[in-house]
């Protein structure tokens, strides 16, 4: 009975993220004004339209509101110059990320108002609240119990990728003796072949004596992307670093250099040309249109780049992501949420990304606790979504997240997502020019957007 | 104690019969490309050519998330209440035997000098049926660890395939009961024995080696640079210890909104930086050689010395979970290896 009355009654319950020099004192202007509008919106004053996080609108729903409206200064009008067009920038690809994961986009709207906009603000309220009601009220963030969404489509068949000539493995050997032999790195991060219950596998190892150079190997089980070890401190004490690195790892490794995480000159990369790796027994998805084969940045390069194949169709990914997008909402958080609902929160998809660098990681911030460390439904979801999303413009594809997933979760589509949005918003891809900015880190004045009011 | 005979038939009629007895049957089950322990309906769900699980049976016994306190204020005044902690009767179905001595290892933990209510409600509920293991996986290593392919330590009920049908073997009150409830499908099991089984599945192990037991050696190899050289290639997630079925470290937070909260607790791993940090910033565990030799030595000496048995049942899969690949038995054989020659 009171379930139903409360039903009945339900009126949207709207949370508003504005800047404190425009529209709040905008809506300021609207009460002043005596403009009545709809009184279901709680406002939350920010600085700046820069300092809003996305993890403050996944809050706002963990907390079960309805709706969300952010909103600051048009574009040119920002107090501090640019913070409004970096958050445009944020906006354009997150709110297309939360539609992928299944977020009802009448629920998230952005706008631009101003301090003598009163009217607008009302109007605006008054629009989005009516939009929100047409929405409902929100779906709890819990995990279903039955009707999971399946992908129609499966990966394709294919196979595996041609093993590479043995003299690379002989040069890099070669070229690591030399490396070490003249002091010039004080540790080769490379490959060895795995023993005893991996037998067949390769594996990451350290060589840091001339002599044990010729434990290293380069064939197509190399799938590991070494790059994370750049910033590892245990291998950092060393010195300068060499590294054997595919093409995709050195574009990693171009991330770390663009974001001041390691020095060019830090690390002595020993490029390889590849014609793909073996991941679960097939070659991985990522090698399939794989750009770079033959390696864009090196000190040594290993292999002839005449062997190396060229890309060939698109990335297999893109035709589930495709698959993901035909369907409603409520179907993709079908998908999503048993997908959450396994994670068992123990990071090896932070632990093995070259990217995830941060100490500590924003999981780890607990004042406050920005993302519950509990593998509930509010903690992986919050958890799984800022993964991503941190990853945004910088991710390079490399699938190790989803490689070292023990519960299989599709970090690869969420990832895979977020570099299509950014590329198609602002022509970027991570990983090729070391003196760029990320995307996310920059804007333009004149960046397109066709949904802020 | 009853040893029985029964046949692959009748092992299906007994599982459709546990599941009519309004108990809860938890077994291995296909789910999302994983093997995982999940209730079951009818026996035809039941995961077929199963060898192990992805992640071991402990989620049903130490949940991942736990709510162990409730709070809330009412009318000004703090209210404090016990969550509900499920106690529905459960069998759990075909625990290899690495599996079920585990849960004999998280008793000693749980039901040890500080009795843990919210494991051993559940404990006294659950009988388990321990199925032997005939195909040996590459990174099985049991036999290293005290353990065998048809050891019992831990089971209820151990059933061993012997050609179609399966020797049935009462190890427990409660084992006896379950099978006193379907008396009908036994059979006697006469000379049948798991002698040739075992003899059979140990020769199919390819790690034969017993590992070391450090237990009264650890301080002399405790600050040896093969910690650092192990280690290195570690990079600090959980999966060995999630999916490891005696990890059993755990945090505890507490989650509330204004005037209500729980507090609850997560598993935790001694893996991650964070496991031992001070609010100070000091870490005594500071770089991953430290946090890697924690979990060797909890493992294998420290635990030894607590309760005279290996805390690891060589079921391996945190080597083969391991995203890069670390594994543990030759890890350990290699400290061995340097602590002989200090």
């Amino acid at each position: 009975m009171a379930k139903e009355v409360k039903e009945r009654n339900w009126e949207p319950k709207i949370v508003a993220f504005v800047c404190n020099w425009c529209t709040y004192v905008g809506a300021d202007a609207a009460g002043t004004s005596r403009m009545q509008y709809a009184p279901n919106v709680r406002i939350i004053r920010f600085p700046c339209t820069g300092r809003i996080d996305p993890l403050f609108i996944i809050r706002a729903f963990q907390q079960g509101v309805d709706g969300v409206i952010v909103s600051g200064c048009h574009p040119g009008d920002c107090h501090y110059v640019s913070g409004n067009l970096l958050a445009r920038r944020r906006w354009i690809v997150f709110r297309k990320f939360m539609d992928f994961i299944g977020l009802d986009l009448r629920r998230l709207h952005f706008a631009w108002v101003s301090a003598t906009e009163g009217a607008k603000w009302a109007k605006l309220v008054n629009e989005i609240v009516e939009e929100v009601r047409s929405a409902g009220p929100a779906p709890a963030w819990a995990f279903p119990t039955n009707g999971a969404t399946v992908l129609e489509t499966s990966l394709p068949e294919v196979g595996l990728p041609p093993s590479p000539p043995v003299e690379m493995t002989a040069q890099i050997r070669e070229i690591a003796k030399r490396l070490l032999g003249t002091g010039e790195v004080g540790v080769v991060v490379g490959y060895e072949m795995a023993t005893g219950a991996r037998e067949g596998e390769a594996t990451p190892t350290f060589v840091n004596k001339p002599e044990d150079a010729d434990r290293l190997v380069f064939n197509e089980r190399c799938v590991h992307n070494l790059a994370v070890y750049l910033t590892n401190p245990l291998v950092k004490k060393f010195g300068k670093v060499g590294i054997v690195a595919k093409g995709c790892d050195i574009r990693s490794i171009v991330g770390l250099i663009q974001e001041n995480q390691i020095k060019r000159e830090d690390v002595s990369i020993i490029g390889v040309v590849c014609n793909g790796v073996v991941v679960n027994g097939k070659l991985a998805e990522k090698c399939v249109n794989c750009q770079v084969k033959v390696p864009h940045l090196y000190d040594h390069l290993v292999g002839d780049p005449s062997w190396a194949q060229s890309p060939s169709g698109e990335n297999p990914l893109d035709a589930q992501i495709a698959d993901l997008e035909s369907l409603s909402p409520e179907e993709r958080w079908n998908f999503w949420m048993p997908q959450f609902a396994r994670c068992i929160r123990c990071y090896a998809c932070r632990a093995v990304c070259p990217l995830c660098y941060c100490q500590p990681c924003i999981a780890e911030k607990h004042r406050p606790q920005w993302i519950p460390t509990s593998p509930h439904p509010h903690g992986n979801l919050a958890w799984n979504i800022i993964r991503a999303w941190h990853l945004a413009g910088r991710c390079i594809g490399c699938g190790e997240c989803a490689r070292a997933c023990p519960v299989n979760i599709r970090l690869d589509l969420l990832n895979r997502k977020l570099a299509l949005e950014v590329e198609r918003a602002f022509g970027y891809r991570p990983g090729f020019d070391p003196s760029a900015p990320t995307p996310l880190s920059t804007y333009r004045p004149d960046d397109k957007e066709d949904f802020i009011r | 104690m009853q040893r029985k005979r029964l046949t692959s038939e009748n092992l299906k009629r007994w599982v459709d019969a546990l599941i009519a007895s309004e108990r809860r049957v938890i077994a291995p089950v296909h789910e999302a490309g994983l093997t995982v322990f999940r209730p079951i309906q009818s026996s035809d769900e039941i995961a077929p050519n199963y060898t192990k699980s992805d992640l071991p049976f402990k989620e049903w016994l130490f949940p991942p998330t736990e709510v162990i306190l409730c709070y809330r204020i009412e009318d000004g005044e703090p209210v404090l209440e016990d969550p509900e902690v499920d106690s529905t009767e459960t069998v759990a179905l075909f625990l290899r035997p690495c599996d079920a001595a585990a849960i004999s290892i998280l008793d000693k933990v749980f039901g040890g000098d500080y009795e843990d209510e919210f494991y051993l409600t559940r404990r006294r509920r659950l009988t388990i049926v321990g199925l032997s293991c005939t195909e040996p996986q590459p990174e099985c290593f049991c036999t290293s660890v005290g353990l065998s392919p048809t050891s019992e330590q831990g089971s209820d009920v151990l059933l061993t395939r012997i050609g179609n049908d399966f020797l049935v073997e009462a190890l427990t009150e409660k084992g006896e009961q379950l099978l006193n409830e379907s008396a009908d499908l036994f059979v006697d099991a006469g000379d049948l024995t798991k002698e040739q089984v075992t003899a059979e599945a140990v020769a199919k192990m390819r790690r034969p080696e017993p590992l070391p037991n450090f237990s009264d050696t650890y301080a002399e190899i405790f600050e040896h640079p093969v910690w650092e050289e192990v280690a290195r290639k570690c990079l600090g997630c959980g999966v060995c210890a999630y999916s490891c079925p005696t990890c059993h470290c755990y945090d505890i937070v507490d989650e509330a909104t204004l005037f209500e909260g729980v507090r609850c607790r997560n598993w935790d791993c001694c893996a991650f930086a964070l496991f031992t940090l001070h609010a100070s910033g000091h870490n005594p565990r500071p770089t991953q050689a430290h946090r890697y030799r924690q979990r060797v030595l909890h493992k294998f000496a420290y635990f030894l010395q607590t309760y005279g048995q290996n805390m690891c049942v060589g079921c391996g899969r945190c080597i083969i979970k391991c995203p890069v690949g670390m594994d543990i038995y030759e890890i350990v054989q290699r400290v061995g290896e340097q602590l002989a020659k200090v």
